[in-house]
């Protein structure tokens, strides 16, 4: 009789213990699987927020800008970059960046004036479908802007109100013109919330005075194609005069805490299982001290120590092949559904955000390959250690003394 | 393992204690289970080991088994002085060598008698159709065809004993070590098994060495080996 058909007599000898012990690591895994899958889900939004909101996948700027972002130092060749990039597969925009004053009635608030290409824009990041309130930006309504929610807030502007920007044209001259909010966002992230002022290109440069030349182009792999490296590597040597960069070198505090969802679902994994630790180890232990008297015998006449701890890891990995299975006919519909529905926490809280990024309030799960993975061989991984005390003690057995054991 | 002597006769004495003692430490005192003992078993024994209860039976077996050590003095198996060999070549002497039969619970639970029967021969790495063979033909010598799929918890103390004996002999040891092995059975019963060790002695040759205190038993036997408290009381060889 193999080693395998020997254990799974004896797993199924004390079926009762065997129930007990392989459903604790069946439901402490499918919880892990929701788990990781909440997890996932929430480091993935947190991407696509950061990433797809607004930032991108890779920014270009000339020299200096990003430390001291001055209205005159421009990409002069914008345009022709941007069509160079779209030929070489990527989806790229052009964007203006200014500063001002606002004012609506008696409130007034300095804003992050923001110059779009309606056309290329909607190809890299996802804000125009990101509206809380009204619509967004159009080209036959220049005088129409879109306003951070925040910011909406502090000038107690709703769709329709008028709101009055101050500046300074590049010409020196004063700026200023009459706005009317078309659109609020929904929340993006601290800097768009509290003071983003989106308007059409055209209409930036008339008030700006700026003719030509962009602050920022904007990239967006199609599709997550590329690696982000690879890509960055393309774009730097299409735009060599410029600074280029992916979004995890602009924004290296976000792209370090998300890098970190490895460990934060192993550590998660980690202090839940010491329970599952505690499971094993006190079953296997149980079901080797009542069989001391048996295990003598079988070494007595010439089972090796090896072969005793063979048979007991290979009772302790039966059970929790038999558990995996349990957590994933569990934990997969569960964040399955949770994936499709999410949990609805805008009845709780009013903004949700994390790592500093705005996040909507309906938090889903998300199933990947890791979120599944990892709670199962973790599961492997720590019965094995679990049941080493135990599988050692039914190696060093003494048949003389074990035979004779009461 | 040292290999043995070709020049030497072949294993005349199967067994051979030189002056062996056994003391253990009970606390602060020592109590010598066997004391100072020499013996030889020979080819073709049927040989009881006798004694009260306490007077060491137990530990002779287990000293010859290799399953303790001597405190002093030496054991022969076939020649092989035991005291020169590492743990693993003692677990393969005892697991080719020698049968061992235990007062009770001999078997393992989950196996029927046809597994439990055939394990070590399992362990050993004999071939499929030669395991099969082999088992069959000791389970039927035993007295156990037909019963072959049962489990030990299906068998009565008699039979569990039966397949304990055929496992022991299946892998032709050199020596069967059983000890009290009918204690734990009715005296009907223990004339049984003693009358199939005793067939499969005179038919078969397999050499006995079994401890009893129970007086029909040592009837039986050919030899009789008495103990007290550890030392050779008498040894007897009747015709
Ligand atoms: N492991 C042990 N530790 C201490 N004393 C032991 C141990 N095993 C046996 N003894 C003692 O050795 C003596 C002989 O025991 P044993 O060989 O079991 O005798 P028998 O089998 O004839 O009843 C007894 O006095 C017993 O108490
Ligand atoms: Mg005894």
């Amino acid at each position: 009789m193999n080693i395998l058909s020997f254990a799974i007599r004896n797993v199924k000898r004390n079926w009762h213990r065997t129930l007990v012990t392989t459903s604790a690591m069946g439901f402490a895994g499918m919880i892990m699987i929701l788990y990781a899958s909440l997890m996932e889900g929430l480091f993935q939004a947190s991407e696509r927020n950061a990433v797809a909101m607004d930032l991108g996948d890779i920014q270009i700027h000339a020299h200096g800008y990003r430390r001291d972002p001055d209205l005159y130092t421009r990409i002069a060749d914008a345009n022709h970059l941007v069509q160079s990039l779209q030929q070489a597969g990527l989806h790229a925009t052009q964007r203006l960046y200014g500063f001002g004053l606002a004012a609506a009635g008696s409130s007034s608030a300095g804003v992050q004036l923001r110059g779009i290409d309606l056309k290329n824009e909607t190809t890299v990041t996802q804000i125009h479908r990101h509206l809380m309130q009204g619509r967004w930006l159009d080209r036959s309504d220049p005088h129409g802007v879109v306003v951070g929610r925040k910011l909406a807030r502090t000038l107690n502007v709703k769709v329709g109100d008028e709101v009055v920007i101050v500046s300074q044209a590049t010409d020196g001259s004063m700026a200023n013109d009459l706005y009317r909010v078309r659109g609020i966002l929904k929340s993006v992230g601290e800097e768009i919330d509290r003071a983003g002022f989106f308007m059409i290109a055209p209409a930036f440069r008339e008030l700006m005075v700026l003719p030509e030349g962009a602050h920022e182009i904007t990239i967006m792999r199609p599709e997550r194609s590329a690696s982000l490296e690879a890509a960055t590597t393309a774009v730097k040597t299409l735009a060599p005069r410029y600074e280029v960069m992916s979004w995890r070198e602009l924004r290296p505090l976000i792209a370090a805490i998300l890098g970190l969802a490895d460990t934060h679902i192993l550590f998660a994994l980690l202090v839940t299982y010491v329970a599952v630790a505690m499971v094993v180890l006190n079953a296997m232990l149980m079901s080797v001290f009542e069989r001391i008297h048996e295990f003598g015998v079988m070494k007595a006449i010439g089972f090796g120590p090896g072969q005793l701890t063979l048979l007991v890891y290979t009772e302790t990995l039966i059970q929790v092949a038999a558990a995996s299975v349990l957590a994933l006919l569990g934990g997969l519909p569960l964040s399955g559904f949770f994936e499709r529905h999410g949990i609805d926490l805008s009845a709780f809280v009013s903004s949700v955000s994390f790592a500093g990024i705005a996040l909507d309030p309906v938090w889903q799960a998300y199933v990947t390959r890791r979120s599944v993975v990892m709670p199962i061989v973790a599961l492997f991984v720590i019965a094995g250690i679990a049941v080493i005390y135990p599988a050692v003690k039914a190696a060093v057995i003494r048949p003389v003394k074990a035979i004779y054991y009461r | 393992m040292k290999p043995l002597n070709a020049n030497e006769p072949p294993h005349e004495h199967i067994v051979r204690l030189e002056d062996v003692s056994k003391i253990y430490q009970q606390g602060k005192i020592q109590v010598r289970a066997v004391d100072n003992l020499s013996l030889d078993i020979d080819t073709g024994d049927f040989c009881a080991l006798c004694g009260p209860s306490g007077s060491g039976k137990t530990t002779v077996l287990n000293l010859i088994g290799g399953l303790d050590v001597p405190t002093q003095g030496k054991v022969f198996l076939e020649n092989q002085d035991l005291g020169d060999l590492n743990g693993a070549e003692i677990a393969r002497i005892r697991r080719d060598r020698i049968g061992f039969v235990f007062q009770a619970y001999n078997l393992i639970p989950v196996m029927t008698a046809y597994e439990n029967a055939e394990f070590v021969l399992k362990l050993q790495g004999r071939p499929e159709r030669e395991c099969r063979d082999r088992v069959m033909a000791i389970l039927t010598e035993v007295g156990l065809a037909g019963l072959e799929h049962r489990r030990p918890d299906e068998m009565s103390g008699g039979q569990q004993q039966r397949v304990a004996i055929a496992r022991a002999i299946v892998t032709q040891p050199a020596v069967v070590l059983a000890d009290e092995p009918t204690a734990n059975v009715d005296s009907a019963t223990a004339d049984s098994l003693l009358d199939l060790m005793q067939r499969l002695n005179r038919e078969d040759g397999v050499t006995f060495l079994f401890s009893s205190h129970d007086q029909r038993v040592m009837d039986r036997a050919r030899r009789l080996i008495r103990l007290r408290d550890g030392r050779l009381g008498s040894d007897e060889v009747r015709p």
